[in-house]
């Protein structure tokens, strides 16, 4: 069952060299179940740290991430996460990539191969189970990621501008999938982006931090029903306000 | 980096060093291996700072620099021309690269016994063998270097009126240069070890002949001084070749 | 320079250059492998050399002609040199001892590098020592290996395995600290353990650069064995072609010289084939590595 994330004032700090890094201040935020919440800002807002921060992969400063009751010290599969550049592993064919959580997990092959079939239908990309991430293109790849974090049934997706490195017509397609893929698949996802478009186009709700440091600036729920018009007053209108909100 | 993790940084960094010397003295002390040919780090020291003062061994240095920078000056200097000419012009490329390819495996090494022929046993030989050591790597590296430019500067200089040699020069070879260098670096490496290996084979003077030297007076201890110095001279000389090239000619490209 | 912007040619001036421009064409257009131009020049000097032989412009003795080299080619495959010791038993021998040190440091660098790789205080204080042992001339060490070892097969492979194994233990050390961080980060949020993680993705993730790594200890092997083995042995291609120049054959030498070329060929490029045949998945290096 899916659970709330709470962001409970959290402050994160890097002390590299002799440069020291306030990425984030006093930032308190919370995700409810199954929302589609994007995190939008200009660079150096602290949206990919904010991220991190709630997959575990690093530790506040000041302040704690919770999930549920829990909170969270360290990455996890209930956590799953998407990055930019896929980070799918070379070595290893698509589908090997999607067994990869189960199989760490000790899942039996028979199963474990049937659900990533199961998987590899689902991001559309039968045909392509065995070929190796440098023969898919960049939008293929990021269908093997997401598949491959769904694979081991994680509460939440958490996701660093995923389709930042597509080209506009791949983009606009991998979004209407996502999309799609969250409908059959209800989770809370946590989408950061540059783009207010896109945030538009996916999001339940859109958080809008300020950089240096970064701080929380606004929030915007977005009312629309999907599938989203995007040439729409009500969108257009959204993007203005947004867009002020981060200039 | 604070202060404090500097220093700790710097006693780690000691701290492997320290702990061979200290285990490899106990071994001589405690004679767990026979003394007569296992040295310990205290007799070396004796025998660098009182067998060989550094006066004398500072002339055997100087031989083998000397061998060692004319050699891959001549290797090296011929590699660059040769490299950037055959990259230039494309057919003369194709045409040298039959016999580069089929000399190239060959060890610098193994070309002494023909080396002894052509050049009788005087220091010719051992020129030609440490330039051999040079040329491969430069020539190899130089042409690919220049083979790989971006069409794009081409392009890009032609636009802003630059043609001919001007081209080659203020264009081609700067785009090359960093391929150069990494050749320039393992030229040197190979020399080196050319050096070395020609010394130790046959010579009267230069490190190499210290190591060989030791082993005929039957005492270890210069042996092992003959190596130590033979190391540090390649790691102080690579380290340097190392900063000229890439950290400050090379800026441009490989960064600080 | 590009061929394809043959306008790059045009505008070199003179009527030399233009000339140049139409013979380059018109080879260019009969699409003429570069295999052929090297073997047409090769074929020219050895012709050539045959030529100055024959006219006296070179001295036998010190320039044996193509033709007589082919009579010793065969003759060092039934009788060898010296008498008995033919061309597969040297390139045996020295094959095998290539063999035994460069798998003896392997054995050691690779476990060894792959934990001081992923221990950053081993790796600080192991980096000077292995700098250090890196930088010596590993024939310098011929003496020292023979008065502990004696003159016996053992001191031929023990340098070669000592050449060897800086190199990889190098190279492994720096493949595991250059594993690309998301490789991890992503293992991390799929669940896996830290040994998991050591196995199924340090280790594919390393092995491009371990390989690079192992590409060049094999070619200083090579470079070692030749050295070492023209002290002291008879066996070997090393000892051939130092043999050689004792009796004043020196067409055996540059038959020699043949043979190690084609060794030495076989040996830098052995690994890249396995290497394409074990890494199908391959792309370039800057992708697995930071």
């Amino acid at each position: 069952m899916s659970q709330h994330i709470v962001v409970d004032r959290v402050t994160k700090q890097f002390d590299l060299a002799d440069e020291h890094t306030l990425a984030l201040d006093d930032v308190s935020l919370t995700i409810e179940a199954n929302e589609f919440v994007s995190i939008v800002g200009r660079s150096g807002c602290g949206k990919t740290t904010l991220l991190n921060l709630i997959a575990g992969l690093i530790t506040p400063t000041k302040g704690e991430v919770r999930i549920g009751n829990q909170v969270i010290t360290r990455p996890g599969p209930d956590r799953g996460m998407v990055f930019q550049h896929s980070a799918l592993f070379p070595w290893l064919t698509a589908i090997d990539n999607i067994q990869f959580g189960p199989r760490n997990q000790g899942v039996l092959r028979k199963e474990r191969l049937e659900q990533a079939h199961e998987l590899i239908e689902l991001v559309r990309l039968k045909g392509f189970e065995k070929k190796y991430p440098r023969e898919l293109s960049g939008g293929m790849q990021q269908r093997v990621a997401i598949a491959r974090a769904l694979a081991v049934d994680p509460e939440m997706l958490l996701m660093d501008e995923p389709f930042g490195a597509l080209d506009e017509l791949t983009r606009a397609e991998m979004q209407e999938e996502l999309l799609r893929i969250w409908e059959a698949r209800k989770k809370t996802v946590v989408f950061v982006t540059h783009s207010i478009l896109e945030a538009i186009y996916l999001s339940d709700r859109i958080i809008v931090l300020s950089p240096h440091p970064g701080r929380l600036r606004a929030e915007f729920p977005i009312d629309l029903p999907r599938p989203r018009q995007r040439s729409s007053q009500q969108f257009m209108k959204l993007y203005e306000d947004i867009h002020d909100a981060i200039f | 980096m604070s202060e404090r993790s500097f220093q700790r940084n710097l006693l780690i960094s000691w701290s492997g060093v320290i702990v061979v010397l200290v285990v490899w003295q106990i071994i001589n002390t405690l004679q767990i291996v026979n003394p007569g040919i296992f040295p310990g780090p205290l007799q070396v020291v004796d025998t660098a700072l009182n067998r060989f003062p550094f006066s004398d061994v500072l002339a055997h240095v100087r031989a083998s620099i000397q061998r060692v920078a004319l050699g891959f000056l001549i290797g090296g200097g011929l590699g660059v021309v040769l490299g950037v000419t055959s990259g230039w012009y494309r057919l003369l490329g194709k045409l040298l690269w039959g016999p580069i390819e089929i000399l190239r495996p060959v060890p610098p090494l193994a070309w002494i016994p023909i080396a002894l022929i052509w050049f009788g046993l005087g220091e010719e030989s051992k020129v030609f063998i440490i330039s051999l050591g040079a040329f491969f790597p430069v020539v190899t590296s130089a042409h690919k270097g220049m083979s790989t430019i971006d069409p794009l500067l081409f392009r890009a200089a032609q636009s802003l009126g630059v043609k001919g040699p001007k081209l080659l020069l203020k264009v081609a070879i700067p785009a090359a240069l960093p391929d150069i260098a990494v050749g320039i670096r393992v030229g040197w490496s190979l020399s080196f070890g050319s050096l070395v290996a020609a010394e130790v084979l046959a010579a009267q003077q230069g490190l190499g002949f210290l190591v060989m030297y030791g082993r005929e007076l039957g005492e270890v201890e210069v042996i092992v001084y003959g190596i130590i110095l033979i190391g540090i001279l390649n790691l102080v000389t690579d380290h340097l070749l190392y900063r000229f090239l890439f950290q400050r000619q090379l800026r441009w490209h490989f960064g600080t | 320079m590009p061929s394809s912007d043959t306008s790059l040619h045009a505008t070199t001036a003179g009527g030399r250059a233009s000339v140049r421009r139409v013979v380059w064409r018109r080879l260019r257009r009969l699409r003429i492998p570069d295999w052929v131009y090297g073997l047409v020049t090769v074929l020219f000097l050895l012709w050539l050399w045959e030529y100055a032989v024959d006219h006296g412009h070179l001295n036998p003795y010190q320039f044996p002609p193509p033709s007589k080299l082919q009579g010793t080619f065969e003759s060092l495959l039934e009788r060898g040199f010296p008498r008995g010791i033919t061309t597969d038993v040297h390139l045996r021998t020295t094959l095998s001892r290539i063999l035994k040190g460069y798998v003896a440091a392997t054995a050691l660098a690779i476990p060894s590098g792959l934990v001081i790789g992923s221990n950053s205080i081993l790796d600080r204080a192991a980096l000077p020592i292995i700098t250090f042992a890196r930088s010596v001339a590993t024939i310098s060490l011929l003496p020292l290996a023979v008065a502990w070892f004696g003159v016996g097969e053992f001191t031929r492979v023990f340098l070669i395995a000592y050449g060897c194994y800086w190199i990889i233990v190098t190279s492994v050390v720096e493949a595991v600290k250059g594993v690309n961080r998301q490789y991890i980060h992503a293992a991390q949020t799929l669940g896996a353990s830290r040994v998991q993680i050591f196995f199924r993705v340090m280790l594919p993730a390393s092995l491009p650069r371990i390989f690079s790594g192992m590409r060049v200890a094999l070619g200083m092997a090579f470079l070692v064995i030749i050295a070492v083995e023209m002290i002291g042995t008879v066996r070997g291609l090393g000892a051939l072609i130092m043999e050689a120049r004792t009796f004043y054959r020196t067409d055996v030498t540059i038959v020699g010289m043949f043979f190690i070329a084609i060794i030495g060929f076989v040996l830098a490029n052995v690994l890249s084939w396995l290497e394409r045949f074990l890494l199908p998945w391959m792309t370039d290096l800057d992708e697995v590595q930071r």
